[in-house]
């Protein structure tokens, strides 16, 4: 890692499926590239640097409560496989945040189950250097299980980004929503597409989803694509999709109030990407996004 | 001593020209009421002084101590001192009030403000508006009532202590006891800091809490009667019948209907 910090006192961080550095409590097992995690409470900080395909593979126990920040960063054409298996009435909030700067493409594969009762909170925080094409793929497994997914990104200079968002739902009272949010300046281009599926029988379930991408200049590109598939009838689903340019009013009311053009883009787009940081709560998150943000000009 | 100059203004919006040359002078320490009935010109003024893109300039000028406010982008009149509060003020999600006036205050300083400081004055300006601690922490005026986007307009002005202040309908959406800790806050801005005032309302009653020492009146785009307070007492008891002469709809009906007018 360029800084020697850590978000937690427990970490561990991972270098081509090779242990480096780990402190972990008792509790939580670090196998190969398995992390597993007993009933318990937990924090604890990820960091992976892969030069090569790599995987990690998370499993939360029943009742476990974890607060996860994990940090990646990816060299070209890479690819990063993940899966996520929460066990019943666990507490889960993990919050990703992509460090990659890479030339070529990197890849992301995420497949997560959730169990009954549990609970299952993610962030993504896309704001790395490079192009990329994720697909993040969660199954809500048990009735009440809960799923609630927050992305930030951002393609600027001729980046292509691209993000495949797909929550399933395959048991009754289940509830699913994604807010994916994107913004694509200076040549940069962004699909974002988001599906929301609710298999017959899985009654009382609810899908929602917003995709939002804020594009900054007639070079860029970007395409938000909402997908439904209900096969059931007693559902609440929702979805809203835009891309669109910064609202010229609020632009005019920052400038009204000093901020020069670029201030009040960036204070703008900070105010419209950082819910994402709300995913967990610790306070070098917000710091280490508010750097990024105000080193790529956004 | 500060002068705002307007000269023979002429301005248009979608090629309507709305102001047919205004000339008007504000001087720092001076108060001025602009009045008129709705749709002939006062808002679009004060708009113009701040530079909103919607708004064109045909001809006149617009100089602050002589230099060309027109050539001047909207931040740049905000940091020369000129400050709108607006009618209709925009909410930004996402966008903490705490995050906005400390980047509005920063724009105007060489050195950012230390946060000790910062949080003082915010305290204390929001404790003389009466307005919820939380203040700080909410997105900019998302979820606010029409009441409380006024106040957060005054409170904007109290912080980035403008020489000129126009306040559009100040008032509108501000309830008795409201109405009074504002003018409060806008009489007190004017004594300690020599703020030149430049007020559109409707009602007499903020006129009589803040009071105009210039008066003008504006309609159809024209400056068509000057005074003092005197003309305040004049519009409230008799309205702009003997301006505009005795009201004609048929333009009104011509606009809605596309017929049945002249």
């Amino acid at each position: 890692m360029g800084e020697n910090r850590y978000f937690y006192s427990h970490h561990v961080f991972l270098e081509d499926g090779q242990s480096k550095d780990v402190v972990l409590p008792e509790g939580v097992h670090l196998d190969g590239t398995t992390l597993s995690f007993d009933e318990g409470k937990y924090d604890l900080h990820v960091v992976i640097e892969l030069h090569h395909d790599g995987a990690l593979h998370y499993h939360f126990a029943n009742n476990t409560t974890v607060n996860l920040v994990e940090t990646r960063k990816l060299a070209d054409n890479v690819k990063f496989t993940r899966t996520f298996k929460v066990d019943e009435n666990a507490n889960v909030n993990i919050f990703n945040e992509n460090d990659s700067v890479n030339h070529e493409a990197i890849h992301f594969d995420d497949q997560g189950v959730v169990g009954s009762d549990s609970s299952f909170h993610l962030g993504y925080a896309e704001l790395s250097d490079g192009s990329l094409d994720a697909s993040y793929h969660f199954i809500l497994a048990g009735p009440n299980a809960n799923m609630k997914l927050r992305m930030a990104a951002l393609s600027k200079l001729e980046e292509k980004k691209h993000y495949t968002v797909n929550i399933e739902h395959h048991a009754p009272y289940t509830y699913g929503i994604m807010d994916n949010y994107g913004v694509a300046k200076d040549a940069g281009s962004m699909i974002i597409d988001g599906i929301g599926t609710i298999k017959k029988g899985m009654h009382k379930s609810e899908s929602h989803q917003t995709n939002k991408i804020m594009v900054f200049d007639e070079a860029s590109r970007a395409s938000a694509n909402p997908y439904l598939y209900i096969d059931d009838y007693d559902v609440q689903a929702s979805h809203a999709a835009g891309v669109g340019r910064m609202d010229e009013n609020h632009l005019y009311y920052l400038q009204s109030r000093g901020l020069t053009k670029r201030q009040a883009m960036q204070l703008i787009t900070y105010g419209y990407l950082k819910p994402v940081i709300d995913v967990v709560d610790n306070p070098m998150i917000k710091e280490r996004f508010e750097k990024v943000l105000g080193k790529v000009g956004a | 001593m500060s002068v705002l100059k307007i000269n023979n203004l002429h301005v248009s919006v979608d090629d309507k020209e709305i102001l047919k040359g205004i000339t008007l002078e504000f001087k720092t320490g001076e108060t001025h009421a602009l009045m008129g009935p709705n749709g002939n010109g006062k808002s679009t003024l004060l708009s113009t002084i701040m530079g909103h893109p919607s708004y064109q300039v045909t001809q006149g000028s617009i100089t602050l101590d002589g230099e060309d406010l027109l050539a001047m982008s909207v931040d740049e009149r905000s940091r020369k001192g000129i400050f709108l509060g607006m009618q209709y003020p925009e909410a930004i999600p996402g966008v903490t009030n705490s995050d906005f006036l400390k980047a509005a205050i920063n724009a105007r300083r060489d050195e950012p403000v230390r946060l000790f400081d910062f949080m003082n004055n915010l305290d204390q300006a929001i404790s003389e508006l009466k307005m919820n601690e939380d203040l700080a922490h909410r997105y900019l005026n998302e979820g606010f009532s029409g009441g409380e986007k006024k106040r957060n307009e005054i409170l904007q002005m109290e912080l980035l202590k403008p020489s000129f202040a126009l306040l559009d309908e100040i008032d509108s959406g501000l309830d008795v006891d409201a109405l009074r800790i504002v003018a409060d806050a806008v009489n007190k801005m004017k004594e300690e800091n020599d703020m030149g005032l430049v007020m559109v309302s409707h009602y007499e009653k903020l006129y009589q809490l803040v009071k105009p020492s210039h008066v003008h009146v504006l309609v159809d785009g024209e400056i068509k009667a000057e005074g003092g307070y005197e003309l305040v007492e004049k519009i409230n008891n008799e309205g702009y019948e003997w301006l505009v002469g005795k009201q004609d709809n048929s333009d009104l009906i011509e606009k809605l209907f596309g017929f049945g007018g002249k």
